[in-house]
């Protein structure tokens, strides 16, 4: 029971966070865009325990701490968007319904390695801001997100293969075969008018699309 | 692909590898039998066989397309697995490249398995010492209990090892199931069933093909108790074993790797700077040779071969003399008395042309490692690709249109057909039936023989001599990166350059090449823009014969038409063929230099082919069009019948002359002796320039010739064959009449 409760709490705080994204939230447009039944008891609820308050004309706006709880939550859903297209490849409609369970899920600490791990990137697939986290900030002192797609690389770097971000069996094996695998440090050489890079002493080209799929650990700069 | 299991009193040396390793060069020195090789990988598409003598007994040695992985993923692979399984051979030779000792190990690892006698080949082993790589070959040795014998397979280094390693060797041990017995899944490996590891990968794999495979070489039992193993396994809450047996190979390889491959720092050792930087000199003062000769006389400027050549006709007239045949051959004079297509003539054009940008070439590809790669880079990126490309073509066409177009076919088809051996026949052979057949206006000689051989093959030949030393060089894998872009545009991707190049030579030809391509869309595409808009070698040289007497304009004019129609089918043609372009993943091999033993042997073989596949057909033309020419239905000569029923086509829609039908019939019969029929018209002054660009429009974009037709046949059915051809004709006609339409609408000349 507690654990519905801290459920619903999140999925209104999230729709509320989006609303006032796109402009203002009322408590009817949250009533309909929430995931879950916003009954009146649930939003006096929010009001008593200090997340939110509404006005007058109904006009719902977060608190302090309505606005950090909802900003967690926010950043773990669209990391696990960012996680599930970059990474295994799902396609973007198919990534939002899996975010949602995700983001119920993912302690604070795992959710800042999966930051860390896609390189704190800054929009999830639709466009929208993922709010930074702690490990954000630190990286952006040291300016290294650290995996990127290898077509990110400067002409002339190198780097490590973290992991393939394509579905396409064939294309994986035929990389593999070609001695492109996790693990395997490659040199960018070129990357127009398609991308070339170096393997051991093999030179191996191929289309863009196949390069942003190759996502290497970036050696971080001095 | 058909595998023929031979008798089996043989042994049999199976060569396995890498593509582009050089396991057709191996094959070649074990048995002496020629087979195509080139610095493009995947040349082999076919299985070659052959026998070799060894101590005593006789081996077939088989030789297999390359491959990346013993777990097929592609054609290729799944046809050397089933030769590996099926055939059950006596000896394995891996063929290697020393220099990328991952990509090799992983194939030795998955060989070990077989449990078949087994000896690694690491070949170009001073490319790898070139680059500083060191490979403890004992220890490889070792590890896999398996003879590994470093060969340079071009030069026959390591030969006689090689032999006697295949008569001594004995079944490899796996090491990864000694050195890691504690992993879970090998710890619970069943070794009931023969390889293995890579069985569990195959059936992950789960390739019904291979499956089937399988269970003919080990019985349907073995496939079922390696499913419920699997079953098991997976059962037990672990991974699927082909994942954890991935990984494992992986780490043998790192390891491996880690261990008997050291690099020293600096890459390309013992060169000498001084002779580098000498031959760096001529290659620049003979680049600079050939774009003052080539573009002088643009700007009016008198160049050095204008100047040489002035002086070779003012006094080599005195200094020649003898008999006239011998005069005509090496002067090459022509009606004016002047110095044209002779020997001399061409030797200078080649002397002053060609060999100061090739020869200092050569020699800095060969001597020095470094300029050869610098080359490899500066030609794959555009700023610096694009200029070398052009370069490359205008020698290209110095060569084709030149030393093949002007010096040989001017000996061949000016002095000694037309000039000697038909007058010479036309004297001996009493007029009649058999002379008209033979040497009349339609002869099996007089039109087939000379235009062949003449005409045609001196231009094909000096195009598969350029193309195999573009091909051996490695030049042609950049191209396909610079080209990549622009094939997408036309559903293709840079792999097809190589048969769409193949077609500037023989379009036929490059039609079987199209196999290299990976989908079926590709292929088709491929072929229908072959026969579309490539012309073959003999039809350019022609064209440009025809195009010369013209103004560059009308070459321009038709360029431009055919390149763009090129385009817009290639474009529209990724509208109604559905699916995507394969994926462009490619590996680049390194600039070489080309033995000019192989380009020699590569174009012989691509000669004789061409011989044997273009003569009959020419012979047949020629005789079709004699008998047409010879029928008189009320009074008038079939063909004549031919060209009032195309009149309405020819006059009304192209306003081309009636004359121009049977040359577009023969244009069915070869392209290129189409085009060749239109080079005599527009010699004897028949055809005005629009005409010319009309009709070389009309004949480049025209139906592929009868053996391109049947080749399309062959690979991709009639039913195709038919609609590419009910396409091309309309199309073809089409767009001539549009750009005469044009052109005389607004008075465009070319004379």
């Amino acid at each position: 029971m507690e654990n519905k409760t801290t459920e619903e709490i999140a999925e209104v705080l999230e729709a509320v966070w989006t609303l006032q994204e796109q402009g203002n939230a009322t408590v009817d447009e949250v009533i309909h865009s929430a995931k879950t039944t916003v009954s009146d008891e649930l939003l006096k609820k929010l009001r008593n325990e200090g997340f939110l308050s509404v006005n007058t004309a109904g006009q719902i706006r977060l608190l302090e701490k309505g606005k950090t709880a909802a900003e967690k939550i926010i950043r773990r859903h669209r990391l696990a968007e960012r996680l599930l297209c970059d990474v295994l490849a799902y396609h973007v409609d198919e990534s939002e319904a899996a975010a949602c369970e995700y983001e119920h899920l993912l302690a604070e600490g795992i959710t800042n390695s999966i930051c860390t791990l896609l390189g704190h990137p800054r929009y999830c697939p639709h466009n929208k801001p993922i709010p930074e986290g702690d490990c954000c900030r630190q990286a952006s002192r040291a300016l290294t997100p650290i995996v990127i797609p290898c077509d990110q690389l400067q002409v002339g770097e190198s780097a490590k293969i973290a992991y393939f971000s394509t579905k396409e069996h064939s294309r994986l094996l035929k990389l593999s075969a070609l001695g492109i695998s996790p693990g395997v440090t490659l040199k960018l050489i070129q990357k127009w008018p398609a991308c070339v890079v170096q393997c051991e002493e093999t030179e191996i080209a191929f289309e863009p699309e196949v390069a942003h799929n190759i996502y290497v650990w970036q050696t971080p700069k001095e | 692909m058909a595998i023929n299991p031979s008798s089996d009193s043989l042994k049999k040396v199976v060569l396995v590898g890498n593509p582009n390793v050089g396991k057709s060069v191996i094959f070649r020195i074990l048995t002496g039998n020629y087979v195509v090789v080139s610095n493009f990988p995947g040349t082999t598409v076919e299985v070659s066989r052959g026998r070799m003598q060894l101590g005593g007994s006789t081996y077939e040695v088989v030789d297999t397309p390359g491959i990346n992985s013993l777990v097929p993923q592609s054609e290729d692979e799944r046809v050397t697995c089933e030769i590996l399984l099926r055939e059950k051979p006596d000896v394995i030779v891996q063929v290697a490249d020393a220099k990328n000792l991952r990509r090799t190990l992983l194939i030795t690892s998955q060989l070990a398995e077989f449990g078949i006698p087994m000896v690694l080949a690491l070949n170009m082993i001073d490319e790898a010492e070139d680059r500083g790589i060191e490979i403890d070959s004992g220890g490889l040795s070792e590890l896999f209990s398996i003879p590994a014998i470093e060969t340079i397979a071009i030069y026959s280094k390591g030969r006689r090892q090689l032999l006697s390693a295949i008569q001594n060797t004995t079944p490899p041990q796996n090491p990864i199931l000694k050195l890691y017995s504690q992993d879970e899944v090998i710890r619970a490996l069943d070794d009931s069933f023969p390889p293995a590891l890579l069985s569990i990968e195959w059936l992950a794999g789960n390739n019904s093909d291979l499956n089937r495979t399988i269970e003919d070489s080990f019985g349907s039992d073995a496939l079922n108790h390696l499913t419920e193993w699997v079953q098991q396994y997976r059962a037990a809450g672990h991974k699927h074993p082909a994942k954890e047996i991935s990984g494992i190979r992986n780490r043998l390889l790192d390891r491996t790797v880690a261990s008997y491959k050291k690099k020293k720092k600096s890459r390309f050792l013992k060169e000498s700077e001084n002779i580098k930087k000498f031959w760096f000199g001529l290659l620049m003062a003979g680049l600079f040779l050939f774009a003052f000769n080539e573009f002088g006389g643009l700007l009016n400027l008198k160049t050095p071969f204008d100047f040489v050549m002035e002086w070779a006709g003012n006094n080599l007239d005195t200094i020649v003399t003898g008999n006239s045949l011998f005069r005509s051959i090496v002067l090459g004079l022509n009606q004016d008395g002047a110095l044209e297509f002779g020997l001399l003539p061409g030797f200078i054009h080649f002397l002053l042309f060609i060999a100061p940008v090739i020869i200092p070439l050569g020699v800095l590809i060969s001597s020095s490692r470094s300029f050869a790669h610098d080359m490899g880079v500066f030609s794959r990126r555009p700023s610096t690709g694009i200029p070398i490309l052009l370069g490359i073509l205008l020698l290209l066409y110095e060569f084709v249109g030149h030393t093949g177009a002007q010096t040989f076919v001017g000996l061949l088809e000016n002095v000694l057909f037309r000039q000697h051996f038909i007058p010479w026949l036309q004297a001996l052979i009493p007029e009649g039936f058999l002379a008209n057949l033979l040497v009349g206006k339609y002869g099996l000689v007089s039109m087939g023989v000379s235009y062949a051989v003449g005409i045609v093959l001196p231009v094909v030949a000096t195009f598969f001599i350029t193309f195999g030393l573009l091909e051996d060089s490695g030049y042609l894998p950049r191209l396909s990166i610079l080209s990549d872009r622009l094939m997408r545009l036309m559903g293709l991707n840079g792999k097809a350059i190589l048969p769409m190049v193949l077609g500037f030579g023989c379009v036929t030809m490059a039609t079987m090449s199209t196999r290299i391509l990976s989908s079926k869309r590709e292929r088709l595409i491929a072929t229908l823009l072959l026969s579309l808009g490539i012309p073959c070698s003999a039809q350019l040289g022609v064209i440009m014969g025809i195009a010369a007497g013209f103004t560059i304009k009308a070459t321009l004019v038709i360029i431009g038409v055919v390149a763009s129609q090129l385009l817009l089918v290639g474009y529209l043609s990724t509208l109604l063929i559905r699916g995507k372009p394969s994926e462009f993943i490619f590996e680049i091999p390194p600039i070489r230099m080309p033995q000019i033993k192989n380009v020699a042997l590569k174009t012989l073989f691509r000669i004789k082919w061409y011989l044997k596949e273009a003569v009959p057909l020419f012979l047949a033309g020629t005789l079709i069009l004699f008998v047409m020419d010879s029928i008189r239905v009320y009074g008038m000569s079939l063909l004549v019948w031919l060209q009032k029923g195309l009149e309405p086509v020819l006059e009304g829609l192209l306003h081309l002359p009636a004359e121009a039908a049977g040359i577009f019939l023969l244009g069915f019969l070869r392209r290129d002796y189409g085009a060749a029929g239109l080079y005599e018209l527009a010699r004897n002054g028949m055809l005005t320039g629009q005409q010319v660009v009309v009709s070389l429009i009309v004949i480049t974009l025209f139906v592929p010739c009868l053996a391109t037709f049947l080749m399309i046949i062959k690979e991709q059915g009639w039913k195709r064959a038919l609609a590419i051809t009910g396409f091309i004709v309309p199309f073809a006609v089409s767009v001539g009449t549009i750009v005469g339409w044009i052109l005389r609408t607004f008075g465009i000349h070319f004379n």
